[in-house]
């Protein structure tokens, strides 16, 4: 299936790190034993729901929930004047949501209340009680309805219903342009998706005296925390957040949802404990997904390619919040830099307020539309240049030991090296302008940050503290992060790099994570940051264990008088741990176990204890919005699909995709095969199939798995994983990100094989067979017309 | 996303569910495997009081091949036991494999194919390759029975011209003389999709000639159609690709489908001409298909 080739990190002897070592959940999940947050149980648990808008946008006039009370059964019915009047939102420049909608509601499924009951049951039947009197306002869906200029505002502190604008500038387009040997525009649209996890929202909470306990499906415990007690004007160490598996998460479950609030509320007012929880609609209802992108950009080239200037306008549909919206917009525009190099860059971007779900993080955080459009732009480049579009990237892909104009220090970054090597695993030459008409192959190139340098929310903390207990008699370990494993194996990697830190068996550690009370601060699993910053958190902590154990050994450890390679006192820098046992490097016959050695330790001391801090350090430029993309390490990938097309009804069937990756070590070879077999699966869903609808009045029309098309099984190709295994100075054993950067090149490398089977351009994802269909047409006429 | 109440009766017959079926008139609904009520119930689309289940009924459960009749299906069969039935396999592997292509697994374990008919949904993937091969439909009620052609059953979208008290027992394949058979589907994803168009085509060739011909359409009417005009253009043509692609063309402007969210009206015509010409090409080369 998968081949690996090491490259550029040869030299490494570990034990745990760099194995596919089987996953520290695996028996929990396939035995059905694990818990998810729907399985927990409390005596007297309440059931609640929320109450949501059947307008687009309206003034509420009345709410009457007086029938809905009498129902035997309702315990609570909670409106905005029930709750604190606070807005609240993931980017302190932009709280700009209420609880409940205090005035006017802002998309169809908007929160107004909520409810709840002794039972689900209950619960439906009294949602359905409850009237809400509305004064509907006119609405708009899309970006351009919302700038025009006779649009309804829909919030008084966004004039034009512009709720982000970027305008960067670096370097000197004017001059930049007049050397271009080569200019061209293309204008391409992403569309807006959701993320498809299958765990929909849900969260229980309880009151233990002042202290209320959240058990919830979110991707940051830490960030719960803070915004539940911001929210109620609580002490953080008031609020403890618990986390049972979850369910996937894509970056849909880092904003507060309103099961955590209405939770929390109801169950103060009610003293049992609260499980809110959403249909599989609410999450569609919920959005935070991929913003609907409309990408132009204008790139001058010289003669053999190399990239003088960009210049780009992208207009996103944010839906009705900010959320993490204005990051998004950001990156958006920022991380071109890091993948290219060049020094004449102009960034122009517009977030629309519009009356639909609102939009946020989803897998590669702004970045696959933009990717796309820029990939396809390169491609249609190459083209009129007459060059091989993988040249053209070589000739300008970014080298390691580099700072980009918009200030980020790239260490490792081997994008060259990942293009030769997919274009050669792919038999591109092979392929490329030889393939019969309705066959194809296209290459995108993508990456990530691996962890956002800042934090969400401003603050000075450290982004991950580890911590690792070691048992009385030495036998066993625990290991603490608030790092959250939602599916991506942050468990499994965090415990093989302890074990290699401390040099103790992998199988001898539990890893207690999920839980702001038991385990250490981690900010959680957003930009791909787990396994680098969590990573050396944890790594520092091993090495802080080790450190004690081979200063007790050294005094419990004799070499011979005789024979040994000296005699003496031993130091403990003459010991090393490996495994379970420490012994003379030496002198590897001279050995004790672990476990002797930490219980000794215990006998002197107490408990032994290592302590692990990472922060990343004043990370970036100076200029407005120059924090976002920075991050300790940048990832790099190049992607390759081969396709096959009807012409006649224009279906797309990907038949082959390779990846390559520089993601610096990879600490689990088989969880890294399984990140990019899902991107691809995501990336392709999301170039072909995937698309949030709404009708005219803007209610969903597809929060469904049956008309939300994702690719099933049977819709996947091949795929072809290659790691190119480099080495990363920023990262705990050179780690970097693969996560989200895997699903950046696919929407692009995907949508350039359809161009690359058919000849023409669908500039609009997704790519559906219908649209695949009317280009063709359109191109046929056109043709005809041109004859005649 | 919550069933209302109701009541739930479980009878041991037909019989005894037309009587059920009858004496609750409009307030009752049959279910077998519950994969459309159900759903319905719960999206508070239906709301019947009474419930008969009639999954459980040995007597609809078979599928058999009687000789001089043809191949019998029960109604209460799931589109699994259609898919893996050896008699369909063998007789008309066509119909086999139209049950494949239904919904997903899950569904094509629970669903039945008297449901699915019964369902009356324009883009069910049953009714087409049915009709091709001539189905006659058993309708037993509680005063009588009555047996009809399938391409009969269908009065419109969820609708039949089954009575409140009536339930389709069996579905006949009559000995005919086709010599092939085949339904495309055409989903938007390999699983778990529901047609945008369907076509089955059914032929009877003698020494390369076209005797005979039917091409029925799903998801582009309110009711599976068959294409008359191209059937009988076909009729004592020799068969060929271009005389399939006019039969297309000719197919293509005898439906009347709609627009909606997973196709516009103009793609699924065209679409309706390449799914003709190919199913006319697969029957008439690969026989039952």
């Amino acid at each position: 299936m998968s081949k690996e080739v090491s490259y550029l990190n040869m030299n490494k002897q570990y034990s745990y790190v760099g194995k596919s070592l089987k996953r520290t959940d695996i028996l929990d999940k396939v035995t059905g034993r694990g818990k998810y947050i729907d399985d927990l149980k409390f005596s007297n648990m309440l059931y609640g729901k929320l109450i949501r808008s059947t307008e687009a946008h309206a003034r509420i006039i009345n709410i009457d929930t007086s029938e809905a009370e009498k129902l035997p059964g309702v315990k609570a019915i909670i409106t905005a004047k029930d709750v604190p009047s606070i807005k609240y939102g993931l980017s302190p420049a932009r709280y700009d949501e209420n609880i409940f909608c205090t005035d006017t509601v802002k998309f169809y499924g908007d929160k107004i209340g909520a409810i709840c009951a002794v039972d689900e049951e209950t619960v439906y039947k009294a949602l359905k009680l409850i009237k809400v009197e509305y004064e509907v306002l006119p609405a708009v869906f899309t970006p351009a309805e919302a700038a025009k200029e006779d649009a309804p505002q829909i919030f008084e502190e966004f004039p034009g219903n512009v709720n982000t604008e970027i305008h960067l500038e670096f370097g000197d387009i004017e001059k930049a342009k007049q050397e271009a040997y080569y200019v061209r525009t293309d204008r391409l649209v992403g569309q807006r998706t959701l993320h498809g996890f299958i765990e929909p929202h849900c969260a229980i909470a309880y009151w233990e005296g002042k202290r209320v306990h959240i058990h919830s499906s979110h991707q940051s415990v830490h960030y719960l925390q803070h915004h539940i007690a911001r929210i109620f004007d609580m002490k953080e160490g008031d609020v403890r957040v618990t986390l049972p598996y979850v369910g996937g998460g894509f970056g849909g479950k880092v904003d507060i949802s309103g099961v955590d609030i209405s939770a929390v509320a109801l169950s103060k007012i009610t003293g049992q404990p609260v499980k809110m929880f959403f249909d599989l609609e609410e999450v569609w209802l919920n959005g935070r997904g991929r913003h609907g992108m409309d990408m132009t950009y204008t790139t001058g080239v010289t003669k053999e390619g190399k990239i003088l200037f960009v210049e780009s306008e992208t207009i996103l549909d944010g839906g009705a919040y900010s959320g993490l919206g204005v990051a998004t917009s950001y990156y958006a525009g920022s991380l071109l830099n890091v993948l290219y190099d060049f020094d004449n860059y102009r960034f122009d971007a517009y977030r629309y307020v519009t009356n639909l779900p609102p939009c946020g993080a989803q897998r590669g955080h702004g970045q696959p539309h933009p990717r796309y459009a820029f990939e396809s732009h390169l491609d249609h480049i190459a083209e009129d240049l007459g060059m091989d579009p993988i040249d053209l990237r070589l000739v300008n892909a970014r080298k390691a030991n580099t700072v980009t104009p918009n200030g980020y220090e790239v260490k490792s970054y081997y994008l060259t090296e990942a293009n030769e090597l997919a274009r050669d695993a792919s038999g591109w030459k092979d392929k490329k302008g030889k393939l019969p008409v309705g066959r194809g192959i296209g290459v995108g190139n993508g990456g990530f940050v691996t962890g956002a340098g800042f934090c969400m929310y401003r603050t000075d903390l450290p982004h991950s503290i580890g911590m690792i207990k070691v048992y009385d008699d030495g036998t066993h370990a625990i290991v603490y992060s608030q790092a959250v494993d939602i599916g991506q194996g942050s468990d499994t990697v965090l415990t093989q790099m302890a074990a290699e830190a401390m040099g103790f068996p992998y199988e001898d550690i539990t890893i207690c994570t999920r839980d702001t009370d038991l385990a250490t601060l981690d900010f959680g699993a957003y930009a791909s940051r787990q396994t680098l910053m969590a990573g050396w958190a944890v790594k520092r902590a091993g090495e802080d264990i080790k450190k004690k154990i081979l200063i007790q050994a050294a005094e419990m450890l004799k070499v011979k008088e005789d024979g040994g390679y000296r005699s003496g006192k031993l130091m403990p820098e003459e010991l090393d741990c490996k495994e379970g046992l420490v012994f003379v490097k030496q002198e590897p016959g001279v050995n004790i176990t672990f476990a002797e050695v930490a219980r000794a330790y215990f006998v002197k001391h107490g408990v032994l204890v290592g302590r692990g801090y990472y922060h990343p350090g004043k990370l970036g430029g100076k200029h407005k919005g120059a924090a976002v993309g920075t991050s300790p390490a940048y990832s790099s990938a190049t992607q390759i699909a081969e396709v096959e097309v009807d012409m006649e009804t224009g279906v797309t069937k990907v038949v082959g995709t390779w990846d390559v990756h520089d993601s610096g070590c990879v600490v689990n070879p088989q969880l890294l095969h399984g990140q990019v077999h899902g991107a691809f699966s995501m990336g392709i869903g999301e170039t072909i199939w995937e698309k949030v609808t709404f009708d005219e009045k803007g209610k969903l029309l597809n929060g469904n798995f049956a008309e939300y098309r994702m690719p099933t099984a049977l819709d996947m190709p091949h795929v072809d994983s290659l790691v190119l295994d480099t080495f990363e100075p920023n990262g705990p054993w050179g780690v970097k990100e693969v996560g989200e950067g895997a699903t950046t090149p696919t929407l692009g490398c995907v949508a350039n094989a359809v161009y690359d089977a058919i000849g023409v351009r669908v500039a609009e994802l997704p790519l559906t067979p219908e649209k695949i269909w009317r280009g063709l047409k359109e191109a046929r006429e056109a043709k005809e017309k041109e004859g005649k | 996303m919550y069933l209302p109440d109701f009541e739930y009766f479980n009878p041991d017959s037909v019989e005894e569910a037309c009587q059920l079926l009858l004496k609750y008139g409009s307030k009752a609904k049959a279910i077998a495997g519950g994969t459309d009520v159900l759903v319905k119930m719960k999206k508070e689309l239906l709301a019947p009081e009474v419930i008969v289940g009639i999954g459980q009924l040995s007597q609809l459960k078979k599928i058999e091949y009687v000789p001089g009749k043809g191949v019998v299906i029960g109604s209460g069969v799931t589109h699994n036991e259609v898919q893996n039935s050896k008699v369909l396999q063998e007789k008309y592997l066509s119909v086999s494999e139209a049950a494949h292509q239904m919904a997903n697994n899950q569904v094509r374990n629970l669903g039945t194919i008297g449901g699915n008919i019964s369902n009356a949904v324009p883009s069910a993937d049953m009714p087409p390759i049915l009709i091709a091969l001539d189905t006659t439909a058993k309708i037993v009620g509680a005063k009588g029975e009555r047996t009809l052609p399938l391409e009969d059953v269908f009065a419109g979208p969820n609708e039949t011209v089954l009575e409140h008290d009536e339930l389709i027992t069996e579905f006949v394949i009559p000995d005919g003389s086709f010599t092939g058979s085949t339904y495309m589907k055409f989903g938007l994803r390999a699983s778990g999709a529901l047609a945008v168009v369907g076509v089955a085509a059914s032929v009877q060739m003698e020494d390369g000639v076209i005797k005979d011909a039917r091409i029925v359409l799903g998801a582009v009417s309110p009711v599976p159609v068959r294409a008359k005009k191209a059937e009988d253009f076909l009729k004592g043509k020799p068969a060929g690709e271009e005389i399939f692609a006019e039969a297309g063309v000719i197919a293509s402007g005898e439906c009347k489908p709609i627009s909606d969210i997973r196709a516009s009206a103009e793609y699924r015509k065209d679409m309706v001409r390449v799914f003709t010409k190919r199913a006319l090409n697969k029957a008439a080369n690969e026989g039952h298909v």
